[in-house]
């Protein structure tokens, strides 16, 4: 039944061509996952070309590892089997944008700056904007769930995936939702791939739904002297007729790192709509500012750049810590008792939905283990959780990425992956509890 | 089929006598949902008013391989909340508290028998509301909105059902009682709930629902144009879309309801106009002021008859009285239509309206409209005297035609009404045998025994059945000798 590597090998330049694959020790080397090296790179260009890679992996039982710009490679756990890495970076083909109806299909290989370098002259935005978006792709974040502080006004990739084309992990095409903006036919099928972290298929093409980008926007830093206090403006703001695009709470240590005035902890909040708005907004955030005895100081529109730079490369561990929002304090401030042993630690959040990233400077495993123990039992009470986004092989082998997921529901979830992934051929062992 | 005695007495011990409605008369009010055209009164209807009931109700008909149906207020119109193939009914109407409000993190926890409209009259003093408004928020139950991923007039700014649940209690057709998200954001797993939020009950029942709430606009603007035609109207809706507004709404009155309405209530509706359009703006108040002010622009220079902007609350609802009427007005026009739910891109709509008007007169059948423009979200009315079988048939081809034209430009089926019995026979005008067969699996993974209201949502097709294989990548030939 089963062929020789030979063959494998031979089948796969069959399809993708001998430059679209590889099996030399260097390349294979640099495509290691976890420490985990592939047999086979292979670096597809079109979506029929996946296909027929994950058939042929998928009937000799071999374990394909999927790869967009690799910037999600150290989210989840290792590997259990690396047979074939498939980079997805080759499918990077913008292959519709209808400015009219505001909506873009993509290949799964565009990355998030690619597509806005196209939508910009249009004024139009796919409003995503996890760490170091612009060279990373769209299907990685859909992959990943990925995102940043504008989910704040536009919501995550969850709610601008209008339909997806993907494969099987036996190899068939499929389609779910629709290219339209509002569709209910059948079942929510992008729902159910986003975040998947490519487990139940390999995302190939996506359409997405885009917004206006604003006429005017602003940004404002706010200096707070604790976080209780900036916790407390936060809700403030939130309980208020303003509609800002986001509302970041950053701990001292990351004031300093975007290159902020030094306090004790600040909020930096935006503004996108027509100039008067913007302006008139500003407003209402300077006299709540003055109420919380303090002041606002206007950002250049670099700013975000900076901030997302800073995101993007600061810590060697990145902790996503999700909460209600009024227990964001009392968590960050546990955070720093159960990392007191890390080098160094920056806290960010978005603070309205209760999200706190956590950037941790180098650390023992072990202790580093210790403390998401910790914080999963603190967070516990609130039904908030603990994820690992990035970290080193050693911690993610050590302490479960992904934390606890209850009983009832995570039956259902190892229903999926038996259904739609029964010989585990896609990404095997990264997902939650092993999945 | 009828319930065996063992299964009517144990239903019985689970909800009390009081809780389970038996008589042929009390069972006839659950025999259809809006849409009246499908009736299947089940055998026996239950009446919970705790999740565990309903897990125990499950259960034994899971035992007794009975199907189970559920119930909301019964106002879908697809042909959802009804018992084609009988069984027991659960409705959810003495389970409609709201079990937790929680403002400072903007999440509220509801049963699901709860009216939509009620939870946002309970945090509206406070400033807050429940975003999604389907037409029938007035009675129309959150299970409901959630079991049809219900959308609403202003969908358009804030999304539709689902892009505002967080969590949900279900009790599934493994007959467990499961907790899907919750009250915080991005947790570990697959989006159980995105994938369960549409599934019209055939994953299983709901049981709660965790939402986001909304804070409500500083101001509200509204704007009402009259146009020649449709077609005018529609362009405008582009124009308006493409200057970089999202408005709240933008709804579209086409001529045959316009009239409809006139010769009723009268909203005062410009004579000889062929479209309304119904503009609404919120958020800021300087936002609200410059967008309603150039949109009224945008209107004037597209040449229409009228533009009246709203001035007060008063105005607004007057403004707003002829689209709530719409649907009663058409009583006036017909005895029975065919309503539809398809979606075209929006820069189609000029297109789809043409081709509407000619499919009406190709099949002699007036199509009255009125939609949500700014998604695309068609609702043709398609009108028949329901006395004439042969005007039924002819009403259903045109249909299907529109149906077929709809799809055609890159359309759905559904915008937010739902599938059911009504719209589930043209999924495969818009899915391939293999993304029908996809569905079919994963319904299977919440509901193996496919006993959860069985026969909605899925065709009854060979990719929705076992065995079905659909056709794989070719693989290169010699590699495997």
């Amino acid at each position: 039944m089963s062929v020789t590597a030979r063959a494998f090998g031979g089948a796969l330049a069959a399809i993708v061509g001998p430059g679209g694959a590889t099996e030399s020790p260097t390349a294979c080397a640099a495509a290691a996952v976890d420490g985990r090296e592939p047999r086979w790179v292979a670096r597809p260009r079109t979506l029929d070309e996946v296909a027929r890679i994950v058939a042929l992996a998928h009937d000799e039982t071999l374990a394909v590892v999927l790869r967009g710009s690799g910037a999600a490679q150290a989210l989840g756990a290792p590997p259990e089997r690396v047979d074939v890495v498939l980079d997805l970076g080759g499918l990077d083909t913008i292959l519709e944008h209808n400015p009219e109806d505001m909506t873009a299909t993509v290949q799964a290989g565009v990355t998030a700056g690619a597509l806005a370098a196209r939508l910009a002259p249009h004024r139009q935005t796919l409003p995503l904007d996890p760490p170091g978006w612009t060279t990373r792709t769209l299907g990685g974040i859909a992959a990943a769930a990925a995102s940043g502080p504008v989910r704040l006004r536009y919501g995550t990739m969850r709610d601008l995936l209008l339909g997806v084309r993907f494969v099987q992990a036996d190899g068939v095409m499929t389609w779910g939702g629709a290219r339209v903006v509002k569709s209910v036919t059948g079942y929510d099928i992008p729902k159910l791939l986003v975040g998947s972290l490519g487990t139940l298929a390999v995302i190939g093409e996506l359409t997405l739904r885009l917004h206006p980008l604003p006429e005017a926007e602003a940004t404002c830093f706010i200096p707070v002297g604790s976080l209780e206090a900036a916790q407390e403006l936060t809700a403030s703001l939130v309980d208020s007729t303003l509609q800002p695009s986001r509302l970041e709470l950053l701990d001292a240590a990351a004031l300093a790192a975007s290159g902020l005035p030094s306090a004790t902890a600040g909020l930096v909040i935006s503004f996108g709509t027509v100039e008067p708005a913007v302006r008139a907004q500003q407003a209402m955030v300077a006299a709540r500012a003055a109420r919380a005895q303090t002041r606002v100081e206007t950002m250049g529109p670099g700013f975000w750049t900076t901030y997302d730079r800073m995101l993007a490369r600061t810590g060697v561990t990145a902790l996503r810590v999700s909460v209600t929002a009024p227990r964001l304090a009392p968590t960050l401030a546990e955070a720093r008792a159960a990392l007191s042993e890390a080098r160094s630690m920056v806290a960010t959040a978005c603070a309205p939905l209760g999200l706190l990233r956590l950037a941790v400077g180098p650390g023992e495993p072990a202790m580093l283990a210790g403390a998401i123990e910790r914080l999963r039992a603190f967070v516990a009470a609130d039904e908030g959780s603990v994820v690992i986004e990035r970290g080193s092989t050693a911690l993610r082998s050590s302490v479960d990425p992904w934390g606890p997921v209850p009983a009832p529901a995570l039956a259902l979830m190892r229903g999926l992956k038996q259904e739609f992934d029964p010989r585990r051929t896609l990404n095997p062992g990264r997902f939650v509890d092993g999945i | 089929m009828s319930l065996s005695p063992e299964v009517v007495a144990e239903l019985e011990r689970i909800v009390g006598a009081g809780g389970l409605v038996l008589t042929a008369e009390g069972r006839m009010t659950y025999e259809c949902d809006m849409h009246t055209f499908y009736k299947g009164a089940p055998d026996a209807v239950t009446l919970p008013v705790r999740a565990e009931q309903v897990q125990a109700i499950v259960r034994v008909c899971r035992t007794a391989r009975v199907p189970i149906v559920p119930r909301g207020s019964g106002t879908g119109l697809i042909g959802g909340a009804m018992a084609p193939q009988g069984g027991v009914m659960v409705a959810m109407n003495r389970m409609a508290a709201i079990l937790e409000v929680d403002l400072p993190h903007r999440t509220a926890t509801v049963q699901p028998g709860l009216i939509n409209l009620w939870l946002s009259d309970a945090v509206r003093e406070r400033g807050w509301f429940f975003a999604p408004d389907p037409s029938s928020q007035m009675v129309s139950s959150i299970g409901g909105n959630v079991s049809t991923n219900a959308g609403g007039p202003h969908c358009l700014k804030y999304g539709i059902t689902t892009n505002h649940v967080l969590g949900l209690e279900m009790v599934t057709g493994h007959g467990d009682l499961v907790r899907l998200g919750g009250k915080t954001v991005d947790r570990p797993g697959y989006d159980l709930t995105g994938a369960a939020v549409g599934s019209e009950g055939t994953f299983g029942l709901v049981t709660a629902v965790t939402v986001r709430l909304t804070h409500l606009p500083e101001a509200v603007k509204t704007v009402l144009a009259a146009f020649r035609t449709v077609v005018e109207a529609s362009e405008t809706v582009s124009a308006i879309i493409a200057s970089g507004m999202v408005p709240a709404a933008l709804e579209m009155l086409d001529e045959a309801i316009i009239s409809a309405i006139n010769a009723g209530t009268g909203a005062g509706y410009p004579e000889g106009a062929g479209a309304v359009l119904l503009i609404e703006l919120d958020g800021p108040r300087p936002e609200v002021e410059a967008q309603a002010e150039r949109a009224a622009a945008m209107c004037r220079e597209r040449g229409s008859l009228s533009v009246s902007v709203a001035r007060d609350e008063t105005e607004r609802a007057l403004l707003w009285k002829g689209r709530k009427e719409a649907a009663g007005a058409v009583g006036r026009l017909t005895a029975a239509y065919l309503l539809q739910d398809a979606v075209v891109p929006r820069s189609k709509l000029p297109q789809i309206m043409r081709e509407m008007v000619a499919i009406g007169e190709r099949y002699r059948l007036r199509i009255a409209n009125v939609f949500h423009a700014g998604d695309g979200n068609l609702h043709p009315m398609i009108c028949y005297d329901d006395r004439r079988p042969e005007e039924l048939e002819r009403a259903k081809e045109a249909n299907e035609e529109l149906l077929r034209a709809c799809i055609a430009l890159g359309g759905s089926v559904t915008g937010e009404h739902g599938n059911g019995l009504d719209k589930s026979k043209n999924l495969p005008l818009q899915y391939a045998e293999a993304d029908l067969n996809f569905m079919y699996r994963l319904r299977g993974v919440f509901d193996p025994d496919r006993l959860m209201n069985p026969g909605k949502l899925l065709p009854s097709h060979p990719a929705c059945g076992e065995g079905f294989r659909p056709q794989r990548p070719v693989l290169p030939a010699g590699t495997w000798v």
